[in-house]
């Protein structure tokens, strides 16, 4: 925007690359909605989902994003922070358990 | 640079090691070649673009300033009001219940919010991040200019609620649902989505300055200027501006669910409520799930108003003592260390809400945890006391004052950081006294004291120091009149968010001390003025400080025109050879050695090799 | 993108470069452009925006003790007398993996600087995104046909339309800021502006190809949210 690199990068990646990170996420958001489709359930249904979408989410940010090719002072920057957010989802499962339990027994035991 | 610069040793300078890795120079002066070009700037030409649509954060700093302190004298204001209904109840006659809780709400959240962290961030942060870092200007000024007038904007819509059909929000500064939508608490239409609103503009606002922070320390220093080598002062406003940006985040969540809530009628936040014998058309939300959210940004708040403090703090101790920052590496990862923790103590604000019991222990462990790095600070800043040449000025009377307040907030922390001790005493004045003491009064002695120590900067005027003595023993001794007998209050069981306390048994002990803590509150209160005095006095006759009066080693002091002009450093970047703190040091002609002073100009000295 | 080179300045890989790059003086991000940066640490605050907004869906889906509809039966289509289940929703992450796919490209092109096939491939992602928000705003429309409100829905929880009408329209929202400033950067590329650095309308600051890329950084995030829309609201 307002700086000028004294160095132009020129350096660019074959186009190869990205056409096949572009098919995988194609062939991985298939993969994704065949588990809808073959309706499978519980902990496999779960498990599956989350595996295909860390993947399709980790192939975007390493190849589209160039994460993988960025320096580690960069990457761990944008990386570490998410401790925080992984400590909020933890606790917010405790959470939403102890909710469900405390509202069933009011509401249909009735505490 | 390598790998034995990392210990701190005491060298000498004559050693041919050179800074930067180009081993081999016989120059022992060489500083690395600068990467990017000169930064490309926007000169303002008329008085609209040059002061009032500026993109000088210098401008944008004090633009900051102005308007925060504008907003900072409403809360005062606000708070003799709440203080004229506590201590003499009946006296104003225009006083309801109602007005009582819009005064308690809009005072807490201008002063957290539109006040402390707008000041110390938007403030002190654009005014002294691109000087201390070396950097022309912060590195989108466009964008910083933008922040400054979304901030603009988001005081106009909270302001504008004093002025809407039932007025501002009353629901407390937590804002906590079901209560705060609900008809019967005062403002529940207008005035909370009016404070929602204004929170959304100001964090869009905030993000885009914080942006501009992060970006001129990370990518916009000097040559020569490694983060090890900058002012704890950018230390501190550096982390404060990364919780903010991650800690902002939830409270935009939590102010659009509530909005939503209260607009669309979603029941995000609301649960089943029975009102007169009837079911509302809200059900199944979760209130708590908006006290997470909120403290997941109320707790990072804290020491986003914090840090700045602690990095502000340490700078002017170390210049005032003439003596370099103890510990400055230690002192560097506590900042970072207490940043990185207060993401995972948030619910120790949540204790007594109902929320999943196991917690208590978890957030109890988390939130002893940081009081350690807190300690180390606290005994960093005594250590570099300890033995200095203490110049015993305003500045330094306010660092002292700060130590003291922080210090003993910080220990009522500790008593609520346990979930046993914080169940009796929650919701009394005793959290009052805590966080008045701990956000309240420490981080406004560190503001008086960073005024009255770069006035001379923004200006080139001293502030009268009389005046400023008077303003800080004032202060002082009055914050501890009104902050030590509500520890007591909070003992004997007196709640907080009480209208009137009527008859309960409180009243026969309570009252007099009420009384006692109300006229302090308009004295200290009224002191604040002189400052304001102070400042319209110096402007007209103070006497010139010139370059550098306070004798300081870092970069803000050592531009080539006081005050610095657009651009900061003239035709040329200033080149660093050390850290900010080189003080006394032994062998020196003076007793600083600024931060430009090239190693071949010291060589007979025993400089800290950073 | 092999290490950009500094003078003076010399490159170690891995963590040991990360400490290195950490401990130097002027950047920390070696090489790396101003709004570059300044985009990734939005993203990164934009990522904890999201996070709070899936995180609240969690709580509030997890702790409801009335009965959450089943995405798969909601979001189906009835096409040619056969009843296919999420089919729309396969379309629309279909139709942004492609425009993701597209940006990627634009911007390789633009850093070639190769001025027609980036403006070209940037048009194509525009397009994709306009078709995305189209499509999002015929799912919305059809969900409100059958009843469903921010307030309540007829297929169970009132909290699933609130959450779905509120994170899809945030994610909506992004998708066509970033459609509209696509088209900008479309006219942008094709006018030659970044060939010629010519100054840009509010910040006149010069213009650069680096700016594809800041703005591809920001569409792909728009993209990789939607990962976890899909994975979370829809699949799960």
């Amino acid at each position: 925007m307002n700086e000028t690199n004294k160095k132009e990068e020129t350096t660019t990646h074959k186009i190869g690359i990205y056409l096949w990170i572009w098919g995988l996420l194609f062939v991985l958001s298939f993969f994704s909605y065949m588990v809808d489709w073959y309706q499978f359930q519980g902990l496999l249904r779960w498990s599956l989902i989350l595996i295909f979408m860390f993947l399709k989410a980790g192939l975007i940010m390493a190849f589209f994003m160039h994460l993988f090719w960025e320096r580690y002072a960069l990457v761990n920057v944008l990386l570490w922070p998410m401790t925080a957010i992984a400590c909020f989802i933890f606790l917010m499962v405790a959470e939403f358990k102890y909710t469900l339990f405390t509202r069933l027994l009011y509401f249909f035991v009735g505490g | 640079m390598s790998e034995d610069f990392n210990n701190n040793k005491i060298i000498h300078a004559q050693s041919s090691e050179t800074i930067g890795g180009a081993s081999g120079s016989p120059d022992m002066d060489y500083v690395r070649p600068a990467e990017t070009g000169d930064q490309d700037l926007y000169h303002g030409h008329s008085f609209i673009t040059k002061w009032i649509f500026c993109q000088d954060a210098k401008v944008i700093g004090v633009q900051y300033f102005l308007l925060a302190t504008f907003t900072g004298i409403i809360g005062l204001i606000l708070s003799w009001l709440m203080r004229l209904q506590l201590g003499f109840p009946g006296l104003a006659g225009f006083m309801t219940a109602e007005h009582y809780y819009q005064f308690v709400t809009m005072h807490g959240m201008i002063m957290v919010v539109y006040f402390l962290t707008a000041l110390f961030l938007g403030g002190f942060g654009n005014y002294l991040i691109p000087l201390m870092c070396g950097a022309r200007d912060m590195v989108f000024p466009y964008l910083n200019m933008i922040s400054f007038w979304m901030f603009f904007i988001a005081v106009g819509v909270l302001l504008a609620s004093f002025f809407v059909p039932g007025g501002p929000t009353g629901s407390g500064w937590t804002l906590y649902p079901p209560q705060s939508i609900l008809e019967g608490t005062p403002g529940s239409g207008w005035g909370i989505l009016l404070m929602c609103l204004s929170l959304i503009l100001f964090v869009a606002g905030f993000t885009m300055g914080g942006l501009n922070y992060l970006i001129t320390v990370l990518q916009a220093r000097t040559r020569g200027m490694t983060l090890m080598r900058m002012p704890l002062t950018v230390w501190g406003i550096f982390t404060a501006t990364v919780l903010a940006m991650l800690a902002f985040p939830a409270l935009l969540v939590g102010s659009l669910m509530m909005s939503l809530d209260k607009v669309l009628g979603t029941s995000f936040f609301m649960p089943t409520i029975l009102k007169a014998g009837e079911v509302l058309e809200y059900g199944g939300g979760s209130p708590i799930l908006f006290q997470h959210l909120f403290w997941f940004f109320g707790h990072p708040e804290v020491y986003i108003v914090a840090l700045p403090a602690f990095g502000i703090i340490s700078d002017l101790i170390s210049v005032h003592a003439r003596k370099n920052i103890f510990g400055y590496r230690m002192m560097v990862w506590a900042i970072v260390g207490i940043g990185a923790l207060s993401f995972f103590v948030w619910a120790h604000h949540m204790y007594v809400s109902g929320m999943n019991p196991w917690f208590g222990f978890f957030f109890a462990t988390t939130t002893l945890i940081i009081a350690v790095p807190t300690a180390m600070k606290v005994y960093n800043w005594i250590l570099t006391l300890w033995r200095g040449n203490i110049r015993l000025n305003t500045v330094m009377l306010w660092c002292l004052g700060f130590i003291v307040t922080f210090v003993n907030g910080g220990i009522t922390g500790i008593f609520l950081g346990n979930v046993t001790v914080d169940v009796p005493l929650s919701d009394t004045y005793f959290v009052i006294a805590h966080f008045h003491m701990v956000m309240g009064i420490a981080p406004l002695m560190v503001i008086m004291g960073a005024v009255y120590h770069w006035f001379p900067l923004v200006a080139g005027k001293f502030l009268d120091e009389k005046l400023g003595k008077w303003h800080f023993w004032l202060t002082f001794l009055g914050a501890y009149s009104i902050y030590f007998p509500m520890h007591y209050l909070g003992f004997i069981g007196v709640p907080r968010r009480y209208f009137e306390m009527y008859d309960s048994p409180y009243v026969t002990s309570a009252v007099g001390m009420n009384e006692f803590i109300s006229i302090a509150a308009f004295i200290v209160g009224a002191a604040q003025f002189i400052l304001i005095f102070n400042i319209i006095k110096t402007l007209k006759t103070g006497k010139p400080a010139g370059h550098n009066p306070w004798k300081a080693c870092s970069l803000e002091w050592l531009t080539p025109s006081v005050p610095p002009e657009h651009g900061n450093w003239g035709d040329r970047l200033p080149v660093v050879h050390r850290w900010a703190y080189d003080y006394s040091v032994p062998g020196a002609k003076e007793d600083f050695i600024t931060q430009t002073t090239p190693p071949s100009e010291v060589a007979n000295t025993e400089v800290e090799k950073t | 993108m092999s290490d950009p080179k500094i003078e003076g300045y010399q490159f170690k890989p891995g963590f040991s470069g990360m400490a290195h790059d950490t401990a130097s003086d002027q950047t920390m991000f070696k090489g790396v452009h101003w709004g570059k940066a300044m985009m990734w640490i939005f993203l990164l605050s934009d990522t904890f925006i999201f996070s709070c907004f899936l995180i609240s869906y969690m709580k509030g889906r997890g702790s409801t003790p009335v009965e959450w509809p089943n995405p798969s039966e909601v979001f189906g289509l009835h096409v040619f007398g056969v009843d296919v289940p999420l089919l729309l929703i396969a379309i629309m992450t279909f139709v942004l993996i492609t425009s993701s796919g597209t940006m990627a490209l634009a911007v390789k092109y633009g850093y070639e600087k190769n001025k027609k096939m980036c403006g070209w491939l940037i048009l194509a992602t525009a397009i994709g995104g306009l078709t995305f928000v189209g499509m999002q705003a015929f799912e919305w429309s059809k969900l409100i046909h059958e009843g469903v409100r921010p307030w309540e829905n007829p297929f169970g929880a009132p909290q699933f339309g609130s959450f779905f009408f509120m994170i899809t329209g945030f994610h909506g929202t992004h998708v066509s800021i970033g459609v509209i400033f696509l088209f900008i950067y479309a006219y942008k590329t094709f006018a030659g502006h970044y060939d010629e650095k010519k100054r840009g309308w509010f910040t006149s600051m010069k213009g650069d190809y680096v700016e594809i890329e800041i703005l591809g950084l920001y569409w792909h995030f728009v993209d990789l949210v939607w990962v976890f829309i899909f994975a979370f609201f829809y699949l799960w």
